[in-house]
């Protein structure tokens, strides 16, 4: 913990993007009862209004509802859905990258093949179709498919942890003492792989929020009035001429969170690095 | 002969990784709930004339028989008939926008790969240095933005405010591609900006590799100047990792045409698969996966070959002497 | 030249800056060298001796510091920068790394690598630097130069691959050669014959030689003097007889008495042993570096003490090594007293063991056909190089591996089975030690976890307070105190580590062990002490153990039997004097004129071994040395498997000779 804080102090680059985190959070958490719009609220007076005028400080959108408003609300889906996904798509990666790399041999080529195979659709294509032909998403539905979208990703880096971890002869030790597969597996070995499936989950936790802004860009995001980041953006997408800071600003957001949270991932490597 | 064994392996499971995804897209899409002849017909359509519609459409065969007419006609070229624009072969629509989609993939790849090995290759050279700081700052920016965040972004620049490109890339009505390339330049600036920032850092960590390692180190002690090395000793290594990277990219690529061509209105392979989505138009939905599946499949067993063939330790098997 | 000083180095002084602290890795460090001189320079890990040739080099890190002088030919090395510097590099002063496949580049073909080296500090052109390099292959011996020159570097084998590096060093006929730990990555076989060859091309081009060792026997082969170096400081130097036969400093004098050499046994001595082990040095240090461990300390050691001239050209920093004020320990032998008689039975039978395995296709046959048998309180020591199947052996008797075929039989039941398939009893009775600790030993566990768990799974001690109890016991043995329960492997040193693995083994009194290897990653001063334990151990408790090293010396200071295995088969088995000494096989006798001598006054020839390393991948009909075989008698030998010729009830060997050629009286 003392390394990790002397770490930290080195680098600005690990406080700025742990800062702006932290500050997303909290607008997540308490934005809501400090705003004093709705979401959903049209202020008919004003719509495509400018940023700073009418007490609407980021303007408003075509339907004159009130753009910061919408951002902090949209910040809690994004940020609850992502971090779901980056824990259920990391929590599968670790079960089947695991099984995959410790029993080795024909589960493990089955297990590159399949994995191969599913990879060779691009995950967001893949998450836009099937969310596309289900219908109306929701958080349930956009954690499960984008979820199932980057277990691939997430089993593969789990699946190479182990392996560094496997010809080591505590595995060797452990097996003659007569060790299940599973105490080997996830007793043993797993409090080794930490580090670099922390990192993972860190990144994850990036491309998650990536990867849903751009899902709701192409329509298959939260359905109004709900408020999606990359809805947002498209939504807003004709009158960008007119009024671009409807577009710009939910962008600027997703920008921001992202760059926050890799900022912090690549710190997060940093100190793994120099724990070993 | 070591190499050919891998060729024809590869080439053996590409094929088989093809017939096995045709398979899952096929059954993916066809089982999705929504019913189909609903769709094409309406509310207010009456179930006679739905169960007609349905029978005509072959919708009532079993799922196998349907994948073999499907897939069959694949083979032979035929895409089929869209479900959503009755009467139209997909495929009188379909490769004109393939093409539009595949030049801008290309104009992507033009700025992006050049770019990305040489930056990812300066911030190796000068790790640690303010030069590094600064690439990799970038990079790390990049690499954070979503295709359409930069698109937007680029938009606000660019158009809204210098207004020097067009906003949207729409082709006129009755001119193709090529009298109209300045509609090529943002979508593929938003597409290079991420990808420039991850192939960057990817490239950026392998050259860092290669300066620290034991034969970099024993040419500089061979009294080799340090120029000399890095061209020489270092570079080919440490470039060799990117092209395996680059890639199992194209399918992020891919994905990034779709949110780019929506973006900007390009008339290309992504926007038609949107537009299938929101149509529910199956095979043309099942078209444009496909291909797009194909692409990725292609392009990883070339970058695969590309570096068996270039890497020696691969090429040339070892044995003693 | 009146001058024959070719490098002066004065007080030179190594600082590293890390996140936390500074770290001295050199310390006032004064060496001279001559012309036509080799130099040896000996010191376990964390001494600074890759520093020191870095140092030369002018290559450090960014966080490194250096101060003193490095004169080189009267130059100042320390005041050139790196523009300057290359001119000495790989020209003036080359360098030979310890491992050879990394600093070869792979994507570079040897021709290219070599070729370079003259074309940039000679001005040659391609066709005259090819000339060159094919020259200096063959300078190294190299058979086949053209066609070596079109390879990449993992298409020969390391040995090859060594020489390649030191005709690349070669090449500008440097004045200087350093070489840091050339040999340690290579067989034994091997690395006698580069040591040769090493010595050979020092005469021949009258370089002068810089060797770099934690081996004192390879030192002493190739050097006339010697630099003992001990946490970034040289603490004795001087010519190696002067050095061997009357060391100043305790140090030196330590370090001599705690290597096995030919002719200690357990039944006559325990080793010497340096207490502690080696800390890191900071800043502020100053004074002997060795007082905490030094058995000779008075309370004037702590204080600045310097090099001083003893004898001529023979420094030290010390002269205490036979003072008489602080007497020499006494180092007796264990004495079991034998009131308990021992029956002697068998307790493993092997017999026919095979193990084939694919490895990318291609078939390894790592044991080939071995029959032996091992009886209870014995210690059976297996000898032989890479490739030859004694880690093999060890790991299908303690059943990590499953034989392909053959029966291993332990008190009468069949053990032929992994361990999926071994009853507890079974697997509780068979352990196994392991080479490297700090990987045998799961480094997110506390020792008490780790000395737990066998504990609770094969002995079925449910209760914690019950297994802490035995813990701290078994520890004891071990010379571990209670509190190193709480600790984890990454605050323990390598020694402390391979005890608290030794620890885990013995808690749960097994009947055989298999030890692979357990001293090979230690440093020499910690392998003493961590030999006797074992010894000690085995002693007390009875039990038998496989003990596989690839050390002549270790095997034969600790076993009680030995087995010389060559390519999965056993070429000589015996008991310990009867191996050692005539008659042999001849591959036996390799080993012994191969492996280097403590002692330098010993001057034995080496037995040089031609031909290719063992390759398992081959299948062999007769001999499986018959390819290297120094004594080969013709086709014989290719076609048709040895016959057993026995020399004695418990001696025998595989070979076509005659006893009397064997050297048999």
């Amino acid at each position: 913990m003392k390394n990790f804080l002397l770490l930290l102090k080195q680098n600005p680059r690990a406080i700025l993007g742990l800062s702006i985190l932290l500050l997303w959070i909290l607008l997540a958490l308490l934005g809501p009862s400090l705003l004093p719009y709705s979401f959903s609220q049209m202020d008919m007076d004003n719509q495509i209004s400018r940023p700073g005028l009418n007490g609407h400080l980021l303007g408003t959108d075509a339907l004159g509802r009130d753009i910061l408003t919408r951002i902090v609300y949209g910040s809690r889906s994004i940020l609850t859905i992502a971090l779901m996904t980056s824990l259920f798509s990391s929590l599968a990666g670790i079960l089947i990258g695991f099984t995959a790399g410790y029993f080795g041999g024909f589960w493990d080529t089955l297990f590159l093949r399949i994995m191969d195979i599913v990879m060779a659709i691009p995950p967001l294509v893949l998450s836009m179709v099937v969310l596309g032909i289900l219908g109306d998403s929701t958080i349930a539905s956009l954690t499960i498919i984008v979820s199932i979208a980057y277990t691939p990703a997430t089993a593969r880096v789990a699946r190479g942890a182990l392996l560094s971890c496997k010809g080591s002869e505590y595995v060797d030790a452990a097996r003659i003492r007569g060790e299940s597969d599973f105490y080997i597996m996830f007793v043993e070995i797993l409090p080794n792989t930490l580090g670099p499936i922390i990192v993972e989950i860190t990144a994850r936790f990036a491309y998650s929020i990536m990867m849903i802004a751009s899902l709701g860009f192409l329509g298959v995001g939260l359905q109004p009035p709900t408020p999606d980041w990359g809805m947002m953006v498209i939504e807003n997408k004709s009158i960008i001429r007119e009024a671009p800071w409807a577009v710009l600003y939910p962008s600027l957001a997703i920008a921001s969170l992202v760059i926050a949270i890799s900022l912090f991932s690549d710190f997060i490597s940093k100190v793994m690095i120099h724990e070993k | 002969m070591e190499f050919f064994k891998r060729f024809s392996k590869r080439l053996g499971f590409m094929f088989v990784t093809l017939a096995v995804m045709s398979f899952i897209i096929f059954l993916l899409v066809e089982i999705m709930p929504g019913d189909v002849a609903q769709t094409v017909l309406g509310q207010s359509a009456t179930p006679e004339s739905l169960k007609a519609l349905r029978e005509a459409m072959g919708l009532n065969d079993p799922i196998m028989v349907r994948y073999f007419r499907w897939a069959g006609g694949i083979l032979k070229g035929d895409l089929g008939e869209s479900f959503y624009m009755r009467g139209v072969q997909i495929s009188s629509i379909f490769w004109r926008r393939v093409g539009h989609s595949i030049v801008l993939a290309l104009t992507a790849l033009l700025f992006y790969v050049p770019l990305s090995l040489f930056f990812g290759v300066v911030a190796g050279v000068k790790a640690g240095k303010f030069t590094d700081s600064v690439i990799s700052f970038f990079g790390l920016a990049t690499m954070a933005l979503p295709e359409f965040v930069s698109g937007v972004i680029l938009i606000t620049i660019f158009s809204v405010s210098l207004k020097i490109l067009p906003i949207t890339s729409v082709i006129p009505i009755g001119e193709n591609l090529w009298q109209n390339l300045k509609i090529l330049v943002l979508p593929a600036l938003s597409i290079t900006f991420v990808m420039f920032g991850y192939v960057s850092r990817m490239q950026r960590s392998s050259m860092i590799n290669v300066m620290n390692s034991d034969y970099v180190r024993a040419a500089i002690l061979k009294g080799m100047p340090r120029g000399y090395v890095i061209f020489r000793h270092a570079l080919k290594n440490a470039l060799l990792p990117s092209i395996t990277i680059i890639g199992m990219n194209m399918g992020w690529l891919f994905g990034g045409l779709i949110v780019v061509e929506t973006l900007f209105g390009f008339p290309g392979l992504g926007s038609l698969t949107m537009s299938a989505i929101k149509t529910r138009d199956i095979p043309l939905i099942e078209a444009c996966v496909l291909f797009i599946t194909l692409v990725f499949v292609v392009s990883t067993f070339i970058t695969d070959m590309l570096y068996a063939y270039l890497n020696p330790r691969i090429r040339f098997k070892g044995g003693e002497a | 030249m009146k001058n024959n000083t070719l490098l002066e180095i004065n007080n030179l002084t190594v600082t590293y800056k890390t996140l936390t602290d500074s770290v001295v890795a050199l310390r006032d460090l004064s060496i001279s060298l001559q012309t036509q001189e080799a130099l040896g320079i000996i010191g376990e890990s964390g001494c600074g001796k890759s520093t020191l040739s870095y140092a030369i080099m002018g290559y450090l890190s960014s966080n490194g510091r250096c101060d003193g002088e490095i004169l080189f030919e009267g130059e100042n090395l320390l005041t050139k920068n790196q523009k300057q510097l290359m001119e000495y590099r790989g020209n003036r002063i080359a360098m030979v790394y310890q491992n050879p496949y990394s600093s070869l580049n792979p994507s570079l073909t040897i021709g290219q690598q070599l070729d370079e080296v003259t074309i940039f500090h000679r001005k040659l052109s391609r066709k005259q630097a090819r000339e060159k390099t094919l020259e200096a292959l063959t300078d190294l011996y190299l058979g086949d130069a053209e066609g070596l020159v079109k390879r990449y570097p993992h298409q020969i084998s390391g040995g090859m691959q060594q020489r390649v590096c030191i005709a690349m060093a070669l090449l500008c006929r440097p004045n200087l050669m350093i070489l840091d730990e050339p040999t340690t990555a290579l067989d034994v076989t091997t690395e006698a014959v580069i040591l040769d060859i090493i010595g050979e091309l020092k005469r021949k081009y009258s370089m002068s030689l810089i060797y770099i060792s934690h081996d004192l026997g390879i030192v002493n082969k190739i050097s006339d003097r010697i630099a003992v170096m001990y946490r970034g400081e040289v603490v004795e130097m001087g010519f190696k007889r002067a050095l061997f036969s009357r060391p100043s400093h305790p140090y030196t004098r330590a370090l001599i008495n705690c290597i096995p050499r030919a002719g200690v046994v357990k039944e006559e001595v325990r080793l010497n042993t340096i207490p502690g082990y080696v800390k890191r040095r900071g800043l502020q240090e100053t004074g002997c570096p060795f007082v905490d461990r030094c058995e000779k300390r008075v309370p004037g050691c702590t204080d600045k003490y310097g090099m001083m001239e003893r004898d001529s050209n023979h420094y030290s920093a010390c002269d205490r090594a036979y003072a008489t004020d602080v007497p020499d320990k006494e180092i007796k032998a264990l004495k079991i007293s034998k009131e308990i008689p021992q029956p002697e039975e068998r307790i493993l039978d092997i017999k026919e063991l095979y193990k084939h395995y694919r490895q990318g296709g291609t078939k390894i046959r790592a044991l080939d056909g071995v029959t032996v048998s091992l009886e209870t309180n014995q210690v059976l020591g297996i000898v032989g190089e890479s490739g030859c199947g004694k880690s093999t052996l060890g790991h299908t008797v303690s059943g990590l591996l499953t034989p392909t075929r053959g029966h291993i039989i332990y008190k009468d039941k069949e053990i032929s089975v992994s361990w999926r398939k071994r009853s507890p009893e079974i697997l509780r009775e068979i352990q196994l030690i392991f080479q490297n600790p700090g990987r045998s030993l799961n480094p997110s566990f506390t020792l008490e976890t780790l000395l737990g768990r066998p504990m609770k799974k094969l002995l079925g001690i449910s209760s914690k307070k019950e297994r802490i109890k035995l813990s701290r016991q078994i520890l004891a043995k071990v010379d571990l105190s209670e509190e190193y329960l709480n600790r984890k492997t990454t605050q323990l040193s390598g020694g402390e580590m391979q005890r608290a693995a030794i620890a885990r083994a013995f808690s749960i009194a097994p009947n055989l062990i298999v030890c692979d290897e357990p001293t090979s990653a230690l440093d020499v001063s910690v392998q003493a002490s961590v030999l006797n334990l074992l010894s000690e151990l085995q002693q007390t408790s009875g039990a038998s153990y496989i003990f596989i090293s690839h050390d002549l010396y270790v095997i034969n200071y600790i076993s009680d039997y030995i087995m010389v295995m060559y390519l999965g088969r056993i070429c000589e088995y015996g008991k310990k004097s009867e191996v050692v000494g005539p008659p042999y096989h001849p591959y036996t006798e390799a080993l012994l004129s191969a492996v280097p001598d403590v002692d330098p006054s010993l001057d034995k020839n080496t037995i040089r071994l031609e031909g290719s390393p063992p390759n398992p991948t081959q299948r062999i009909k007769g001999c499986p040395f018959a390819g290297r075989c120094h004594k080969k008698i013709g086709k014989i030998c290719d076609t048709t498997p040895p016959p057993r010729i026995e020399f004695s009830e418990s001696h025998f060997v595989y070979c076509h000779l005659k006893p009397e050629d064997l050297g048999a009286v």
